[in-house]
C-alpha cells in the first residue's frame, strides 16, 4: 500500500505542474506517433493471436458458464470498487457495492450467480482512475498500452492501484492464478465483440475514433455520467 | 412521415423520446426476425428514428470551424454521407439490441427552454445499463429534434469532430466526402 501512494502523489505532482486538463482529445495525444505504433502492434497481435481465442472460447463455452466466470470477475471488480467508494466519499455507492460483493460472494457462490442485480442493487462501477480524477487530477497524456490498448497516464496509474486491491492477485497457486487472469482478460475480450463491430462500421479512422470514445468514456464516468455541456 | 411530425408538433423532447423508443421496441418485439433484415431494420429506422433528428444540425456541429470554410455543395454532400453512415451504424447497434429494456429518466425543464438532454437507459439483460442521452433542440414550428447523441457518455458528434477534423487538416474537405461515401458503399 505505501508504495501505492508514493506512485499516486507522484503522479498527482506531475499532472498538476503539466496537464491540467484536455479539451480536445488531439491537445491530449502529445505522444501520437509512439501511440500509433503500439496500437498497430495490438492490432496485429490481436488479429492473429487474441482474438481467434476469444473467439474460440465465446464459440465452444456454453452460455450460462461464460454467464458464470464474467459474473465471478465482475464480483472482483466490485470489490476494487469498494475502496474507490471510500476514496471519493460516495456512501451509497459504497453501501450498495458491499452489499453487492457480500450477497454474491456468499449466496452467488464465489461470485458466479449475480443475485444482487435482479435485486436492484446496481453496481459502483468506480476504478481508482476515477477516483484520481474525481480529485481533481486531469487525465494526462492518451496512451496507448502494448496489449491492453487505450489508457492515459491517470489511468495507467489507476490501474496499478486497482491491481494491489485485486482479489485475483490473492490466489496462492500461480498456476492458477495465471489462469485465471488468462480467463479474465479473454472473457473482456469476448465483452468488446459488438463494441468492436459498432466501430469498424462507424470509424473512418479506427485510432482516432476510439482515442476520442475512451477519453470521453472515462471523463463521463469520473462524473458518473453528469457530463457537461459544450 | 409527416403525421409523425405533425403529431410531435405539441408534445415534451422526453414525451417524444420516449413514444418514439417505444413503437421502435414494439416493432421489434412483434417481429424480432427484422434484426435479421438490413433492407426492414433501414426502413423501420428511416420512418421511425430519422424524423426525430435534425441532421444539418448535426453536420455542422461535427464539422465545427470547418463547417463555414465548405461550400454549400459540399455541406449537402456532407450532411447527406453522414445521415447515411449513422443509419447504418445505428442499424448495426440495433441488431445488438436483444431483451433489453429501456429505462426513461424524467426531465426537468422550463417551458422557456429550448435547448434539453433527454436521458435515457439501456438496461442489458446482465444489468449493466448503458445509458443513451439525447441532446435536443426546439425548432422555430416548436417540433424537437435530436442533433446530438451520447452513448455511455461518448457523444457522436464530438467523436466525428475529431475525425473529420484530421482528415479536413491533412486533405481538405472533399477527402471528406470521399471518405464518408467509401465508408457507406
Amino acid at each position: 500500500m505505501k508504495t501505492v501512494f508514493i506512485v499516486v502523489a507522484a503522479v498527482a505532482s506531475l499532472s498538476l505542474s503539466g496537464c491540467a486538463s484536455f479539451r480536445s482529445a488531439a491537445e491530449g495525444d502529445p505522444l501520437e506517433p509512439i501511440n500509433r505504433g503500439i496500437f498497430s502492434f495490438n492490432n496485429t497481435f490481436d488479429h492473429y493471436l487474441f482474438k481467434p481465442i476469444a473467439k474460440g472460447y465465446d464459440a465452444v463455452v456454453p452460455g450460462p458458464v461464460k454467464t458464470g466466470v464474467s459474473n465471478v470477475f465482475q464480483n472482483a471488480s466490485d470489490v476494487q470498487s469498494i475502496v474507490s467508494d471510500i476514496v471519493q466519499l460516495k456512501p451509497a455507492k459504497l453501501g450498495d457495492d458491499i452489499a453487492r460483493v457480500a450477497l454474491n460472494t456468499t449466496m452467488g457462490l464465489g461470485g458466479i450467480f449475480d443475485l444482487a442485480t435482479p435485486m436492484g442493487i446496481e453496481r459502483g462501477n468506480e476504478d481508482f482512475g476515477q477516483s484520481i480524477g474525481y480529485w481533481g487530477i486531469g487525465a494526462g497524456p492518451y496512451l496507448v498500452l502494448p496489449f491492453m490498448g487505450p489508457s492515459s497516464v491517470r489511468d495507467l496509474v489507476g490501474r496499478a492501484v486497482d491491481g494491489q486491491m485485486d482479489p485475483l492477485s490473492m490466489v496462492s497457486s500461480v498456476p492458477v492464478r495465471n489462469t485465471l487472469q488468462g480467463l479474465r482478460v479473454v472473457d473482456a475480450r469476448v465483452g468488446l465483440f459488438p463494441a468492436e463491430a459498432l466501430m469498424n462500421q462507424a470509424a473512418l479512422d479506427r485510432y482516432t475514433f476510439l482515442r476520442s470514445a475512451y477519453l470521453q468514456r472515462r471523463e463521463s464516468l469520473v462524473l458518473d455520467g453528469k457530463r457537461p455541456k459544450e | 412521415m409527416l403525421a409523425a411530425n405533425v403529431a410531435f408538433s405539441q408534445v415534451a423532447p422526453d414525451a417524444q423520446v420516449k413514444s418514439v423508443s417505444t413503437e421502435v421496441i414494439n416493432v421489434l418485439k412483434a417481429d424480432p426476425a427484422i434484426l435479421g433484415n438490413q433492407a426492414k431494420l433501414k426502413e423501420l429506422i428511416e420512418s421511425k428514428l430519422l424524423p426525430n433528428f435534425n441532421f444539418g444540425r448535426m453536420t455542422q456541429l461535427a464539422m465545427g470551424r470547418n463547417w463555414a470554410k465548405a461550400s454549400p455543395e459540399q455541406q449537402a454532400a456532407l450532411t447527406k454521407e453522414f445521415r447515411t453512415l449513422l443509419v447504418r451504424t445505428y442499424s448495426g447497434a440495433l441488431a445488438n439490441f436483444r431483451n433489453n429494456t429501456v429505462d426513461f429518466r424524467p426531465l426537468r425543464m422550463q417551458p422557456s427552454d429550448t435547448d434539453v438532454t433527454v436521458k435515457t437507459v439501456i438496461m442489458q439483460a446482465n444489468g449493466q445499463g448503458i445509458p443513451i442521452d439525447y441532446s435536443m433542440e426546439k425548432a422555430a414550428d416548436g417540433t424537437w429534434k435530436a442533433y446530438d447523441v451520447a452513448v455511455a457518455g461518448v457523444s457522436l458528434v464530438t467523436n466525428y469532430r475529431d475525425e473529420f477534423n484530421n482528415v479536413i487538416r491533412d486533405q481538405g474537405v472533399d477527402a471528406l466526402v470521399k471518405q464518408l461515401q467509401g465508408k457507406n458503399k
